[in-house]
């Protein structure tokens, strides 16, 4: 049996005004009311409500055979709150069906495993006690930001009761020879390891509407064959997942709706669900239905789902980023020992990853996606607006 | 007595500090009665007729555009270089100037220079400018064009004698000076070496040469210019006259202090490019923030070292103790003064500096790069080698740890700047000018 397992990345950082020089020490609000505002309501009416309500259509059609899951940000849901109800209400209902398992993750988005492992934690505990309070759901799937992912990860995340299973990208340079279809454990055997199946996922988040791709246009016959294939590799009969994780701004925002991405989606499920050795389950599904001994995967090094090397240099690669997270993370620490609620909420909305994204300077094919998704005209820009804001914080602390 | 005067610059056309310059300096001749019709590098071929003195505040800005083009430009455009291209004569020289023109410039030159009344020397200057004038850059087809009006402004008008500002302006005023008889001055508020913090480009040197040669008198900003010019260019001292640049501040100008940080702020003020060493500050302010590390140093400008500048401080890890500003308007530039306690000019060689003078106008205390002109005119200031960035951060220290120092000198280099007016380097140039005209007369 192979089962799809589909996991939705959902996320909106706060993104910062063009903070000059001379607004420092002003107390004006950093964040750009405006502007987050503006592609709230955009990625809401291009992505999130129509999706929601075809996926919620879509559960319901296939009575609980089909099922989802989703990582949902604590900023993202606060700006739900503040841009756009209608869009949590829809998750809400989504999340009363049954079918839907939420993932767990840092409130911010944030890349604090790296830089402090005790802000992680709170931010990790801040994000279960959300996921409780809006969905009354209790996470037992981690993912960490954008799917960052090492050993040391793994002993934080089992420290924290609950969480069995950790999803990250599907790394070559990790797996070899091995398939990304099969449940592993982390390197200490402690916890469930799903990871992500990057071509098949890519093939939907990245190529679906390139014309230049051989394989355009993607149908749902020729996607559910190649899946349907995977199964031919199955051996006495254990059970395979297939990881189809992406940003679920993929759904009418990254492929627009006359791409026919809604199309796929709205075909793809009934594909899938009428051939008899195919199905859906969500992450914690996963653990009950390994029915072989989960070799262990180590991860000396961290991985990342983003760009072609898979690893951390889209946020810390050059030296704007570095000079800005590591002067972040001292403030942040003074911001604590001051006890200052305020500021600690707009220190941990800087600590978002998107942030670091923004002053990336790969130039190349990357580097266009990183272009895409800045609201700056250039990485030196957002990293001259992200200091001014650090130093405007770091008035206010003194 | 009136003056036909060429410039690359003049408000609201701003790249540098020459169009301050030019203007505080045309505005105190105009006070003292002396007429002159300026020509700037516009659009449309047009000169500006200045009578009296408020003229200077009220050049028809049909043609100059202030609001597009000093804030645009300013915050559009990175490098000076590229204002220039877009401040200056056409924004597309390759269609607006027809082959037609070129042809006719070449003509000139047979016209004026090849006839028998001029001297082998005279050839010579001529063809060391033309040849150098023959570049294929946007910049050099605007001095070409420029070039080319002149022929009509030296005929047509009457003026007693030519003022033409830095090399852009020089064969415009070679050329008027052909064409009229009139004496010529050439004005040298940066040479070549100046601009490029080395060498340079060869042809600006026989450009700002062929000039210097040309003319019946060379005004030099400072002491440290006409040492470079009888140096660098072998200008003879007799035709070199010293006039210190002065400064004024607008009505307008609030001079209160408004902090923007809690920590001692340093600030370093200009264009961002080699001439003005801010790399030197950089340097400077990684030594400080090691001692220091509440201060804070301010990079207010843009240029072409900017992003350079920007991944180094990054790279050096200073935290939010070095921030950039960008472009500032007038009143932006003020706000910032007002914030600051600390001035660095950190200069690898400034003919003269105005910035440093409107700062300590501020009451701010002054470190003045000793390659500079400024430096002769204050003394209420420190005065260090660019390179000596060891002794500029202890000097900086010392201030920081002394703030009852930092501030007294700050007060007695305001009241010491505020004696410096135009009109006495204005009152300077016109008896320069008078020498210059009854030599003429003499001569004839």
């Amino acid at each position: 049996m192979l089962n799809v397992v589909f996991y939705f990345q959902v996320h909106q950082p706060y993104r910062l005004r063009h903070v000059n020089l001379l607004d420092i020490g002003q107390n004006i609000d950093l964040f750009d009311d405006k502007l987050n505002r503006q592609v709230m309501k955009k990625v809401s009416e291009k992505c999130y409500l129509p999706t929601n309500s075809l996926l919620l259509r879509l559960i319901k059609l296939h009575e609980g055979k089909f099922k989802i899951s989703y990582s949902i940000t604590g900023v993202a849901i606060e700006q739900f709150k503040l841009y756009a109800p209608e869009v949590l209400d829809s998750f809400k209902e989504l999340a009363d069906t049954g079918c839907v398992e939420f993932i767990g993750e840092t409130y911010y988005h944030s890349l604090s495993v790296l830089f402090d492992t005790n802000e992680f934690l709170d931010q990790v505990s801040m994000h279960r006690k959300l996921m409780r309070d809006e969905f009354g759901y209790e996470t037992s799937t981690f993912r960490n930001t954008e799917l960052i992912y090492q050993d040391r990860l793994s002993d934080l995340v089992f420290e924290i009761e609950g969480f069995k299973t950790i999803i990250t990208e599907g790394v070559d340079r990790i797996l070899q020879w091995r398939s990304p279809l099969y449940a592993y454990k982390n390197y200490s055997k402690d916890l469930n390891l799903l990871l992500k199946y990057y071509k098949l996922s890519d093939d939907i988040a990245f190529r679906f509407s390139n014309r230049e791709w051989p394989e355009y246009p993607l149908t749902v016959d020729k996607f559910v064959n190649w899946i349907d294939h995977l199964t031919l590799e199955e051996k006495k009969n254990r059970n395979q997942f297939l990881n189809l994780f992406m940003d679920y701004e993929t759904f009418g925002e990254h492929q627009w709706a006359e791409t026919g991405i809604f199309d796929f989606m709205e075909h793809f499920p009934a594909e899938v669900l009428k051939r008899s050795n195919l199905g859906f389950v969500t992450p914690n599904e996963t653990t009950h239905l390994a029915n072989y001994q989960q070799e262990s995967l180590s991860f000396p090094d961290a991985v990342s789902w983003a760009d072609e090397q898979r690893d951390l240099s889209a946020w810390l690669e050059n030296d704007m980023q570095k000079n800005a997270i590591e002067t972040m993370y001292d403030l942040l620490h003074r911001v604590k020992q001051k006890g200052d609620e305020k500021l600690l909420e707009i220190a941990r909305k800087l600590t978002t990853s998107d942030h670091f994204y923004y002053m990336s300077t790969k130039y190349f094919q990357d580097g266009d996606v990183h272009k895409y998704f800045s609201p700056y005209d250039s990485p030196d820009q957002a990293y001259i607006y992200y200091i001014n804001a650090l130093a405007d914080l770091e008035e206010r602390l003194s | 007595m009136k003056i036909l005067m060429y410039s690359w610059e003049f408000p609201p056309l701003i790249s540098g500090g020459l169009a301050m310059a030019c203007y505080g300096m045309v505005k105190g001749l105009l006070s003292q009665g002396i007429k002159i019709d300026l020509v700037l590098p516009t659009k449309e071929m047009v000169y500006f007729p200045l009578r009296q003195e408020s003229d200077a505040d009220t050049l028809p800005t049909v043609f100059l555009d202030p609001i597009l083009h000093s804030r645009f430009v300013q915050e559009k455009f990175e490098t000076l270089q590229e204002k220039l291209e877009y401040i200056g004569i056409s924004t597309r020289p390759e269609t607006y100037f027809q082959l037609a023109e070129i042809q006719h410039f070449l003509s000139i030159k047979k016209e004026y220079w090849l006839s028998d009344t001029v001297t082998h020397e005279e050839q010579d200057l001529w063809n060391e400018m033309t040849t150098q004038l023959t570049g294929d850059e946007d910049l050099m087809k605007k001095v070409q064009e420029f070039t080319v009006r002149a022929e009509r402004y030296a005929a047509a008008l009457s003026f007693d004698l030519i003022h033409a500002h830095d090399w852009l302006t020089y064969p415009a005023g070679m050329l008027s000076k052909k064409i009229s008889g009139k004496p010529l001055i050439v004005h040298i508020h940066a040479t070549e070496f100046d601009r490029a913090g080395g060498p340079g480009d060869e042809r600006i040197h026989k450009i700002e040469h062929a000039g210097m040669m040309y003319a019946d008198m060379v005004i030099a900003v400072s002491q440290y210019t006409a040492q470079m010019i009888m140096s660098r260019y072998r200008i003879d001292t007799g035709r070199i006259r010293i006039v210190h640049n002065a400064f004024s501040m607008p009505d307008d100008a609030v001079y209160a202090k408004r902090r923007l940080f809690k920590g001692p702020t340093i600030l370093f003020l200009g264009r961002i490019t080699i001439q003005k060493g801010p790399d030197y500050f950089l340097e400077i302010a990684e030594r400080v923030l090691k001692v220091h590390p509440d201060a804070r140093f301010i990079m207010a400008g843009t240029g072409d070292m900017s992003r350079k500048l920007l991944r180094k401080s990054a790279s050096l890890r200073l935290k939010t103790g070095f921030l950039f500003s960008g472009f500032l308007n007038r009143k932006q530039v003020e706000r910032v003064l007002r914030a600051s306690d600390i001035y660095v000019l950190p200069s690898v060689s400034e003919p003269f500096g105005i910035a440093p003078l409107e700062a300590m106008a501020y009451g701010i205390a002054a470190i003045i790069s000793k390659q500079s002109g400024v430096a002769e005119v204050v003394n209420h200031a420190f005065k260090i080698d660019y390179w000596d960035v060891d002794l500029m951060a202890e000097t900086i220290n010392h201030l920081i740890e002394h703030p009852d120092i930092c501030k007294k000198l700050g007060s007695d280099g305001k009241k010491e700047v505020n004696r410096i007016q135009w009109d006495d380097a204005a009152d300077k140039i016109r008896i320069l000018y008078s020498q210059i005209l009854s030599d003429f007369i003499r001569r004839q």
